[in-house]
């Protein structure tokens, strides 16, 4: 497969901004809204996709790296009374920190013992912010994006500006990912998931790699975190495991070695609960089953996926695409 | 009943998109999920997951109430309709979801959400209030709502968790001075803002115990009993969820540990908990035990609110266990219909509020006392009145009067109310304007 | 020394409550090398089918009965329809080994809607076979009945049946090799496929035990098992995942833990106490404490 130069995939990404930009003005309110929730679901997977995709490193618990970040720059923004933007590098900064810390406890762990612990760090770390008061109880800390700039005019609205701001650094994030992940780094992350042995005998530092390659994934995290703070809350309640569970199942639904089709996973997780509503109040008669239906459509075609193209659809297709090239 | 149709009614959407628009005048009788038939409202509710058991009640209680109402003229010949959507108590769901019922369903109001984080994750996020989409009945006690600067359009039906906690403080100081007294809360804003309330009663505990939600379960409920027993606590106050109260008289009982039990309103649904408690001696256990409430209780068959929604509830919802969360969501329900008939023959989502700021206080309801809302208050019920669990599970008023207390959420002193409950509507229909 | 005593008794229900999930883990990963989250859906249903064996006979064994049987039907109804399916592609990809994980995430929620579905999500209960009456020593209270103490033999009777199995059996020896060595196993004349099928029935019977030993004490709702499973797999991991004693020994170690701290330190913790008490297992013991390196990394 050719890559594209930096300089080309850079136009891609910027045409593409450019194209978000005029859909934005285009659709109604709602899809506006759900594509700065895709925005920052993208950058959630993504920060997955670099550890498990490239990394070989199962995380459970990925939504605690979100709460991470989305608290820390909560904090500046509350106590110090920070611009936006530097929040957001805040919550790069105070959980990538986060993640090396982690990494370094959990150095010799892998497989499954790193996703469990993961796993309980989700589960623990949300409900600590009941014991100090400073992190706002329950109800959580205000973190917003302020309201949009009077000069775009009263018809500019509020989701449009978070789906402006996600979208903006998103795409910057994903753009220097994948020129991170098509460097050196990359291509040692790629060889130690392979095999981990091999990359050891031609010189890698198997434990520096992958504590490299957790800490980035929760600064990417962290990031994905302060965005979904400031489309959704910052309190515990918004951070439960089953946030941890979607990222994944999105990544997984992405294919989990393709970056760009982190943003595939993140349409899929936004939009099949929406149909899934949608069928379940045609079919369903009784409160029992419309109740139920759509948790049970969403996990039937999850299951579905994973049976049919267990790496992900874009990976199916590249593979497609691939054999065709060659006959 | 999301109907897909409605989709290609752009000229709607267009009113909607822009907040800007829907804060300034819409003509009166093109008001925002108010057609000629049909009157839409939204809620979003735990109808799955860890919080539904109970709550997943409350909503379809609520379209059960409406159903009757539409087979009986609907309001002003509308017919009222509720779209319920899960939010699976998450903040974020609750914000996705809300969003769908704005923009997709176009909803005209909000009505009977459930859930603190949720309400205040929808307020700041989805800015009901800066759109002027109204809000109803809030089913949650937390103070914070009452403020009308920050929840300009939100209303609580719940009386606040700190009104009940001084309310039960002045009872205890009154009846059981000296005797050890302890206190089980959860450990979120449910429990601080109960805390706030027995703090600002001058009432102090000798044992307080935190429970984090979602970890009740016999065996933790051993930790907390054998601190309360460790304490020797004569009083323990169980201000908690009805799982957790469920789990801690049931392991009291197992421990031979028999304090004077006060169950907050919260967790004091006897059905739920006679469910709970299976075990016949936790049963007995209750029996005794002294509860407060802002409703009747849902097995008096005696009071005309009760016998009326428990007759919507077999007609409506056929197999559906009357308990208080249906009486709850009927509540709810009958006090929206009051607040449409009073919002005008054409209802806008202005004159709804204005209508609850200036009739809402005035509202028929199986509560005992009066919504405290007003242009300065988005308060709900304030009214508790306390009663002992009998044998089978009945809260049985503690005097015949049924004396009701009431009581601010700040620093007023605790009165005995005045007001007599309004009488049941004829058939419950209301009819107010 | 009476606080002590209750302590370490509440520690030890806590933890073969958690073992019995914790087991039921294990028991499939060291079949298959898959974290099976559906087991929590899995027990659901088979203590479902015991509350409504229970509630019509009133006959507590034979509810056990009932829920162990379908257990073991539905643990090789999930491998034979889904897992097989799924192992086919195993090895494609880097990331397959993650696809039945995610696979069991999705069953687990087809299962609590299916059951939502049916039995409604409103809390049912049963009542124990053994009285939960605390007993009293020496004029003293003890948080300890007759029923922790059928939980705790149950755990035990469960760990050592299994465990003997997988040591002392040919068919422990082949779904040993079924799950370490697929390739070698076959062909070394082992029918994987159905070997691998046998640790899920044996994993449905454990969960279904857990399920029904643990809903007694406590409500039955759809989602009214996903703590455990937390907790169980937290135990599992803390046991090193391979083995059964591990696992009661993650499970004790973790319902100590979490028991120590909710009476001494603070009821609200008990989730970090999770975290710390897994960390602290695995800094010193990075492949759980009974987990053997040479197993792991086969």
């Amino acid at each position: 497969m050719h890559k594209l130069s930096t300089k080309k995939a850079f136009i891609a990404y910027f045409a593409f901004g450019w194209l978000l930009l005029i859909v934005a003005d285009r659709v109604d309110e709602l899809r506006v809204y759900q594509g700065a929730t895709i925005a920052v679901t993208t950058l959630a997977i993504a920060s997955i996709i670099l550890l498990t995709g490239y990394s070989g490193q199962v995380s459970l618990g990925q939504g605690a790296f979100l709460a991470v970040g989305a608290y820390a720059a909560a904090l500046s923004q509350t106590y110090w009374q920070s611009p936006f933007w530097f929040t957001l590098l805040i919550a790069i900064l105070v959980s990538a920190a986060f993640g090396f810390i982690l990494a370094f406890a959990a150095g010799r762990m892998s497989g499954p013992y790193l996703a469990g612990t993961t796993l309980a760090l989700a589960v623990g770390l949300p409900t600590l912010a009941n014991q100090f008061s400073f992190l706002g109880g329950e109800t959580g800390l205000v973190y917003d994006a302020g309201l949009p700039p009077e000069r775009f005019g009263e018809e500019f609205t509020l989701y449009k500006w978070f789906f402006w701001i996600a979208a903006f650094v998103v795409l910057i994030a994903m753009f220097l990912l994948r020129n991170l992940l098509n460097s050196r780094f990359g291509r040692t992350w790629k060889a130690l998931r392979a095999n981990s042995t091999a990359a050891s005998l031609c010189g890698v530092n198997v434990a520096q790699s992958k504590i490299t390659a957790f800490t980035i994934s929760a600064g990417v995290a962290g990031l994905a975190g302060a965005l979904l703070g400031m489309v959704s809350i910052v309190a515990p309640s918004a951070f439960p495991l089953s946030l941890s569970f979607t990222i994944i199942t999105g990544a997984i639904l992405a294919g989990v070695t393709s970056l760009l089709g982190s943003m595939l996973g993140a349409v899929i997780l936004v939009v099949i609960p929406e149909i899934a509503d949608v069928i379940a109040h045609q079919l369903g008669d009784s409160e029992k089953i419309t109740t139920n239906l759509p948790g049970f459509i969403v996990s039937v075609l999850l299951i579905l996926t994973v049976l049919f193209s267990p790496n992900g659809p874009a990976e199916a297709m590249r593979k497609r695409k691939e054999q065709h090239a060659k006959h | 009943m999301i109907s897909l149709r409605r989709k290609k009614s752009i000229l709607a959407a267009v009113a909607v998109t822009s907040f800007a628009l829907v804060a300034s005048a819409v003509p009166a009788n093109a008001e925002v999920g108010v057609s000629s038939t049909e009157i839409k409202l939204g809620t979003t509710v735990p109808m799955t997951g860890i919080a539904a058991p109970g709550y997943s009640k409350v909503a379809p209680a609520m379209k059960a109430y409406f159903e009757y109402i539409n087979d009986n003229g609907g309001v002003y010949g509308r017919k009222i309709n509720l779209v319920i959507k899960d939010d699976r108590y998450i903040p974020q769901e609750a914000i996705n979801k809300t969003n769908e019922l704005i923009l997709k369903d176009k909803v005209f109001a909000l009505v009977g959400q459930l859930g603190t984080a949720n309400h205040l994750a929808v307020t700041s996020k989805v800015r009901i209030a800066s759109r002027n989409i109204p809000s109803l009945f809030l089913n949650t006690g937390y103070s914070g709502f009452a403020d009308v600067k920050k929840f300009k359009t939100s209303f609580m039906h719940f009386p606040t968790y700190v009104a009940e906690a001084k309310i039960l403080s002045s009872y205890i100081k009154e009846n059981f001075t000296g005797k050890k007294t302890c206190l089980l809360v959860q450990n979120d804003e449910f429990g601080a803002d109960a805390e706030k309330g027995f703090a600002t009663a001058g009432l102090t505990f000798d044992e307080t115990v935190k429970y984090v939600s979602g970890t009740q379960s016999a065996t933790t409920a051993q930790t907390w009993i054998t601190r309360f027993a460790g304490a020797k606590c004569e009083v323990v106050v169980l201000f908690s969820v009805s799982s957790a109260t469920a789990a801690a008289l049931g392991v009291a009982s197992a421990a031979g540990y028999k304090p004077q039990w006060i169950l907050g309103s919260v967790g004091a649904d006897s059905t739920t908990l006679k469910i709970a408690l299976n075990n016949p001696q936790a049963q007995a256990l209750l029996n005794g035990a002294i509860g407060v409430s802002f409703m009747p209780d849902a097995l008096d068959t005696t009071d005309e609110y009760v016998k009326l929604f428990r007759e919507v509830n077999t007609k409506y919802s056929p197999g559906v266990d009357f308990d208080t969360n249906v009486l709850v969501g009927m509540n709810a329900a009958m006090l929206t219909v009051q607040a449409l008939r009073a919002a005008g023959q054409n209802p806008t989502r202005r004159s709804l509020i204005a209508a609850m700021e200036s009739k809402g206080s005035t509202f028929a309801s199986a509560a005992y006392g009066n919504l405290a809302v007003s242009r300065t208050s988005r308060a709900g019920f304030t009214g508790y009145w306390f009663g002992k669990f009998n044998l089978a599970g009945a809260l049985i008023p503690l005097d015949a009067g049924r004396t009701v207390y009431t009581t601010d959420s700040a620093t007023g002193p605790v009165t005995k109310a005045s007001a007599k409950r309004a009488a049941l509507p004829a058939k419950g229909i209301p009819t107010n304007s | 020394m009476r606080q002590l005593i209750g302590t370490l008794l509440i520690g030890l229900t806590l933890g073969s409550i958690y073992s019995l999930m914790a087991l039921a883990l294990v028991l499939v990963w060291r079949s298959t090398r898959v974290v099976n989250f559906a087991q929590a859906g899995q027990a659901i249903v088979t203590t479902y089918i015991a509350y409504e064996i229970v509630t019509r006979t009133g006959v507590f064994w034979l509810a056990v009965l009932f829920a162990v049987v379908a257990g073991a039907l539905l643990g090789a109804g999930v491998e034979y329809f889904l897992m097989r399916t799924l192992f086919r592609h195993v090895d494609e990809g880097p990331v397959a080994a993650l696809a039945p994980v995610i696979a069991t995430l999705g069953l687990l929620g087809v299962i609590k809607s299916l059951v939502g579905m049916i039995w409604g999500n409103d809390f049912r209960s049963f009542y124990p076979p053994v009285s939960t009456d605390n007993f009293v020593l020496f004029g003293e209270t003890i948080p300890f009945s007759r029923f922790n103490i059928l939980v705790i033999l149950s755990t035990t009777v469960v760990m050592i049946i299994f465990s003997f199995i997988f040591q002392r059996t040919d068919l422990g020896l082949s779904l040993r090799a079924a799950a370490f060595q697929p390739e070698i196993a076959r062909l070394a004349g082992i029918r994987v496929g159905p070997i691998r099928t046998i640790g899920w029935v044996f994993a449905g019977v454990a969960g279904a035990i857990a399920g029904v030993l643990i809903t007694p004490n406590d409500v039955l709702s759809p989602a009214s098992l996903d703590v455990l499973l937390v907790f169980g797999f937290v135990a599992a991991v803390i046991g090193g995942l391979e083995s059964l004693p591990g696992a009661v020994l993650g499970g004790v170690v973790l319902g100590i833990g979490v028991s120590f701290v909710l009476n001494y330190v603070g009821t609200t913790l008990i989730f970090p106490t999770v975290f710390v008490v897994l960390l602290l297992a695995l800094i010193f013991k990075p492949n759980g404490l009974l987990g053997s390196k040479k197993v792991r990394s086969a």
